[in-house]
């Protein structure tokens, strides 16, 4: 499989480590809502098509990407850096 | 002040080797005499930092993915995002970088004791680092000045693409031996000399 | 059989002579011979025995599709064995054997098998682990008893003993446009690409490209087809956006377009060049790939079609052809389909005599019907071949009447004098790749063939691995497929008879009365009746049928016998062929050793991480074990002295007076920016950014679901920047862990993360005398209490170098860790060891780093196992209640608050025995199976300072059980002793010696 880094280009997967589901939505920090927690640290979809996850360019510019998966497939139909789009609202499950 | 130790040890032997008798495909020098520096920008001080490498060195780095410039011994080349080596010979790198950039325009890490210059010249540069890395050597893919960050294995390594036949590697100083073997087993089909 | 060396034509240089040894007979050959041909030239058919009945086999195929004549190559004490001898280039000094058979290849005990047909049919190891008594034996008894025979017996070759001494190596390559395969249609393809501009890989697994054109009996623009292809691909290889690969066999397609492929640099030779590696492992990214694999020639299955002498028509062919080999005296064909009679007229040319060609369909062109005529050779029509008669080799076959509609079998025998059969059942596709890349494929009725799927990455598929049976239109679809651009190359002209490229849709000949077996997969010993024996014990689809049977589950991935196999169950399902579906091809098309994919890490499988030290270390004695990928002394050793006596040396003299050990590899993360302190204050339980500078402070971190991560002591050198520990085995992860909050949680923190654990080198100096030794070689600073007090730092010089030490301590005295640029690592080590001579100074290895920090009840990661929490620690003092942290969500979830859970607490051993790491907790005095096990040792050693075998361990409600007697017991190391429970903290518990 390949990732297209937005940084580096096209890169083995190799390259790259799975750093999880990047839909779920981090609780206030300061929440104590074990419900919402539980939501965040355990709670997984597992959809058939288009996923969206973080992948980490560990052994390139070590920048966390969002990564739109097809989980069925493996076709990867966009990649983006997370700050970017954590930053601008677009992280967690606002795509 | 006293040498620094090269973390190559007794794996660093000067002469001929591999199939050398074929000719000499290929020259591995360390670089040990140069100070190596990471300069990172924050979000929107990219422009900024660049100015400030171009005034320390001389060297004007295009605001492009990888991009870099190298002039005799002096490099730069960025390798992340706002994330740039600034390589030079003069000893006080680091502070004339500290100097000209204050921490509202960015960072300064010295990274010199942490990693091996090693510099691979030759005609089979090419054919020999594309063993062990899986990237693409070809001057389309990886002009001249360029930088790149990746790994062979668990060695992680900046690359930096100094003319058609001539890289410089960046490696960790504690896998810099390991590595080195490994860069001799990977050239010795094509013969190398170590100087 | 009496094959033969024709007196001329081949490809092989008939000047030279290579000499090499086939079951310890010496034989020679020609230059561009493979092990096959020059076996066959020397007479020899008998190539090895099959895998379970042993029954004598010949070469079958003359390339990848190769499922008999598979040999063991001997390099000395290496074997490699299951090497196809039709694709194995001899060489001077080439040491071959076959595979299979006792005591000899001629004389084989365990053809005796053959009578053992009816228990060794399909199923069989299924039957015997489950299946029936058979006299005294039962069920999974039968199985016992057969299986010493059973694994002696079946199987291919013996794998060595003796370690691969050659080396391999890998290369990543890029490329536009990869063309796996040179036949018509890949020269053309790639022709059309390179034409283009774009950069272009041509893989071909064979030594010379050509494809199907080396054994063509056509005329290319007028010149012999094997001449043409052999300049056009040197022109090709010419072009400087080429590169073209021979030898170089493509056996797996991944996503994004990623091939792997081997090619054979050096195996081929009888030296090799110092440093070129025997195999070299491709990776191949593509933007396209063009997938000109061509088609494998399948049999048509008859009853006692499995002896040596019974080959694929264009097998014979090619032995002709491309070798100067006559693979018989009298060859017969046997053929559903036209494409028999084109090998009968390349055959012909080339020497051969034909005698007779069976063919089961009544009507035949008067192409056909033309070749056969000047070829001499007799046309049986309506035919088909039903039996053979054999000794070790094809002496004759019988022929009976074939209604090619019905199948049906009838009239009298008739038998022909031949020794060697060339059987054509059709034309497969090799899909293999374009199935590995994904999709299914899809069935043909014309060519009674599965075609390529459809393609769903950028791949196509060209030639006749895309249906294009006939070399025009194979030209004419390489020089599409290779480019979208309308400049296509100018097709060659071709001079040949048009041919029908449909066969009859015969696979089988299945005669009323049979007496011999017929076989589908050759290498497996799968007959057709095995394939009917699963169907009526219920196994019909295809995945189980392969599974049940082994059919298609050999080195060859079934490359002959998937059609005939999937056909025959489809006829005894009553259903056609893409009904009964097809399996999914996987990698690798054709073998791989193990050695290539390791590549370049062969023989040494992982980078060896050292300390700027290193060197010091082992000229010094020191015994090294790996942590990670670290190499770190463990003791440095004297004579005489055991392990446990040199750690005990070690921490001794720590306790009574100073030792030093090498601390560069734990993690150290640069921390830089304003937001810096309200980072640490985010991801640490405690607090950071009240950190004053030119401090440190011990932190600790959990994960988001409460449980402890790692710890560490983190140093504030200014408002801004940060110098972060971590523990070595957790470095790297906890910089991911940081990167991540930074980038996917947090972004708008302006905080930069560097690893600097390769820039300092650390060295710990520990005891009472650490301060005197510091003050005996540090320069520019004071090292009193009062200017570097506890979890103080300073900065100063030792001899002209610039360190950096921090007073603290794992080892519980008064301690320091000196830093410095890694560079100066051994400078500063040896002048402290001289600064420490007055003082016996001792260097100590991890063994009594770790003894010093269980004494202290100090935790690592044998205790950060990620099920602890810091409660379970007796961490809970870390916890802010001022700040939300990493975990503070979750920390107090009523599962991490349960009273039965396992806390820290020591051991001290009451019998003086060691106890071992590992070992259950248990309140029973007698050893026996710890069913009430409580608790579990982490850690464990001899405690010099307490005199005493010590242990810390994690037991059911830890506090409480303080001063209680417990039995740690390791019953398969044979331990079993008395402990007393007692606080983690075992010596020194007020701490009073580190603030001394």
């Amino acid at each position: 499989m390949i990732i297209k880094c937005p940084y580096c280009g096209p890169r083995d997967v190799i390259e790259f480590t799975y750093q999880g589901d990047a839909t779920r939505q981090r609780p206030d920090p300061a929440s104590s809502d074990q419900a919402a927690w539980n939501a965040y640290v355990y709670e997984r979809a597992n959809p058939m098509g288009a996923h969206r996850e973080f992948w980490l360019h560990s052994g390139g510019c070590r920048q966390h990407l969002i990564v739109t998966r097809d989980m069925a497939t493996h076709v990867i139909s966009s990649v983006g850096l997370a700050r970017d789009a954590v930053a601008a609202g677009k992280g967690g499950d606002r795509p | 002040m006293a040498e620094p130790q090269s973390p190559l040890g007794h794996t660093f032997v000067p002469g001929d080797h591999g199939n050398s008798a074929g000719g000499i495909g290929l020259v591995l020098t360390e670089r040990s005499d140069v100070s190596i520096v990471q300069v990172t920008a924050w979000r929107g001080t990219i422009p900024a930092i660049l100015t400030a490498i171009g005034d320390v060195t001389g060297l004007n780095v295009p605001d492009k993915p990888g991009a870099g410039r190298s002039a005799g011994e002096k490099s730069a080349f960025g390798f992340a995002p706002g994330r740039y080596f600034v390589v030079s010979p003069s000893a006080d790198l680091e502070d004339r970088l500290r100097k000209a950039i204050p921490l509202e325009t960015g960072t300064i890490v010295d990274l010199t004791h942490g990693r091996s210059a090693i510099r691979v010249k030759g005609p089979w540069s090419e054919w020999v680092l594309s063993k062990l890395f899986a990237i693409d050597f070809s001057e389309h893919g990886f002009p001249v000045g360029f930088g790149r960050a990746t790994l062979h294995h668990d060695i992680h390594a900046n690359i930096q693409r100094i003319d058609a036949e001539t890289f410089d590697l960046y490696v960790f100083r504690t896998f810099a031996r390991s590595f080195w073997q490994t860069l001799g087993h990977a050239a010795a089909e094509v013969g190398y000399r170590v100087e | 059989m009496t094959a033969s060396r024709l007196p001329k034509g081949g490809r092989i240089d008939r000047a030279r002579t290579v000499r090499f040894t086939f079951d310890g007979k010496a034989y020679s050959g020609h230059p561009g011979d493979t092990l096959a041909s020059a076996l066959l030239a020397n007479g020899v058919t008998l190539f090895g025995r099959s895998f379970k009945y042993h029954r004598p086999r010949g070469v079958f195929a003359a390339g990848s599709d190769e499922p008999n004549a598979l040999v063991t190559v001997l390099n000395g004490d290496v074997r490699e064995p299951n090497v196809r001898a039709t694709e194995l280039e001899i060489h001077d000094g080439l040491v071959t054997e076959s595979q299979n058979r006792f005591p000899s290849l001629e004389h084989d005990v365990m053809a005796i098998n053959q009578l053992a047909g009816p228990i060794l049919s399909a199923g069989f190891y299924y039957k015997t682990f489950m299946g029936p008594a058979i006299g005294p034996l039962r069920s999974t008894k039968v199985w016992m008893f057969f299986e010493k025979f059973i694994r002696r017996a079946a199987g291919l070759g013996r794998a060595g003993i003796a370690a691969d001494p050659d080396h391999y190596e890998r290369m990543n390559a890029f490329c536009d446009v990869l063309v796996v395969g040179t036949g018509p249609a890949g020269l053309l393809a790639a022709e059309a690409a390179a034409e283009t501009g774009a950069q272009v890989i041509i893989a071909e697994e064979r030594p010379v490209a050509g494809g199907a054109l080396l054994a063509s009996a056509e005329l290319i623009d007028g010149r012999n087809a094997a001449v043409w292809a052999r300049e056009k691909a040197a022109a090709l290889a010419g072009r400087a956006n080429v590169r073209f690969l021979t030898r170089t066999s493509v056996w797996g397609y991944y996503d994004g377009n990623v091939l792997t492929a081997i090619e054979h640099v050096s195996d081929f030779k009888p030296n090799r060049t110092k440093g070129q590696p025997r195999q070299r492992h491709w990776v191949i990214r593509t933007g396209k790939t063009i997938l000109a694999t061509g088609a494998f020639e399948r049999p048509i299955v008859f009853p006692g079609n499995d002896c040596p002498g019974v080959m694929l028509a264009d097998a014979v062919r090619r032995y002709a052809v491309e070798y100067g080999v006559a693979a018989g005296t009298n060859v017969t064909l046997f053929t559903n389909n036209d494409s028999a009679y084109e090998a009968a007229r390349a055959m012909a040319q080339a020497g051969v005599n034909i005698v007779a060609i069976v063919d089961v369909r009544a009507d035949v062109s008067g192409a056909c019907i033309e070749i056969a005529s000047a070829a001499g050779a007799e046309l049986v029509l309506g035919h088909a071949v039903t039996g053979t008669h054999a000794g070790k080799t094809l002496s004759s076959i019988t022929v009976q009447h074939f209604n090619a509609q019905t199948g049906h079998v009838s009239g009298a025998a008739r038998e022909i004098k031949t020794d060697c059969l060339g059987v054509s059942g059709g034309w497969s596709p090799a899909i293999h790749l374009a199935s590995q890349a994904g999709g299914k494929p899809e069935w043909d009725e014309d060519l009674q063939a599965f075609l390529p799927p459809e393609a769903n990455q950028n791949w196509v598929t060209a030639g006749s691995a895309a249906g294009y049976m006939d070399t025009v239109s194979v030209f004419s679809d390489g020089a599409t497929k290779g480019t979208s651009s309308k400049t296509k190359p100018k097709l060659p002209a071709v001079d040949a008879p048009m041919f029908d490229a449909s066969p009859a849709p015969v696979f089988e000949i299945e005669p009323a009365a049979k007496s011999q077996k017929a076989f589908v997969d050759f290498q497996h010993d799968v007959t057709a009746d095995d394939i009917r024996l699963a169907y009526r014990e219920g196994f019909h689809s295809v995945e189980h049928l392969k599974r049940y049977t082994t059919l298609g589950m050999a080195t060859d991935q079934g490359k002959t016998s998937n059609i005939p196999g999937l056909a025959i169950m489809a006829d005894v399902r009553g259903i056609t062929i893409p009904e009964a579906g097809t399996t999914r091809f996987r990698p690798p098309f054709t073998p791989v050793s193990f050695g290539a994919i390791a590549g370049e890490r062969y023989g040494d499988l992982r980078p060896h991480r050292l300390t700027p030290m290193h060197d010091w270390h082992l000229a010094n004695s020191a015994r090294t074990y790996e942590a990670g990928l670290w190499h770190r002394p463990m003791i440095y050793g004297s004579h005489g002295e055991t392990v446990e006596q040199a750690y005990v040396r070690e921490a001794r003299a720590v306790r009574q007076s100073v030792g030093i050990v090498d601390v560069s590899t734990l993690g150290k993360i640069d921390i830089q920016g304003p937001d810096a302190g309200e980072f640490l204050d985010r991801v640490y339980t405690n607090m950071f950014s009240t950190l004053p500078v030119g401090k440190a402070r011990y932190g600790l971190m959990l994960r988001e679901d409460g449980i402890v991560y790692d710890d560490g002591t983190t140093w504030r050198l200014s408002e801004t920047q940060f110098l972060m520990t971590t523990t070595t085995a957790n470095a790297g992860n906890v910089m991911q862990h940081l990167e991540f909050y930074l980038d996917c949680v947090w972004p708008d923190l302006r905080v930069h993360l560097t690893s600097v654990t390769d820039v300092w080198a650390g060295t710990a100096v520990s005891g009472p005398k650490a301060r005197a030794v510091l003050e005996a070689c540090v320069t520019g600073t004071g090292v009193d209490n009062a200017t570097l007090p506890f979890m103080g730092i300073v900065h100063g010089f030792i001899g002209d170098v610039p360190v950096m030490i921090c007073r603290l301590s794992f080892s519980g005295e008064l301690a320091y860790e000196v830093y410095c640029g890694a560079g100066y690592g051994t400078q500063v080590w040896e002048a402290l060891l001289e600064a420490g001579k007055p003082f016996d100074i001792m260097p100590y290895g991890l063994e009594a780093l770790g003894t010093l920090r269980i004494e202290k009840g100090h935790v690592t990661g044998a205790e950060i196992d990620g099920r602890t929490t810091a409660h379970d620690l007796h961490l809970d003092w870390m916890l802010s209640k001022k700040k939300p942290y990493i975990g503070s969500g979750m920390k107090d979830r009523a599962g991490l608050n349960d009273e039965n859970r396992l806390s820290l607490v020591g051991l001290i051993s009451l019998d003086n025995q060691s106890i071992n790491g590992g070992s259950h907790i248990v309140s029973d005095a007698a050893p026996r199976e710890p069913a009430d096990s409580f608790g579990h040792v982490t850690a464990a050693c001899y405690s010099p300072a307490l005199g005493k075998y010590i242990a810390l361990a994690l037991v059911k409600h830890g506090t409480s059980m303080i001063g209680n007697r417990a039995y740690a017991t390791d019953l398969l190391r044979g331990k079993h002793g008395a402990v007393e429970i007692v606080s983690h903290h075992m010596f020194d518990p007020e701490g009073s010696r580190m603030h001394g």
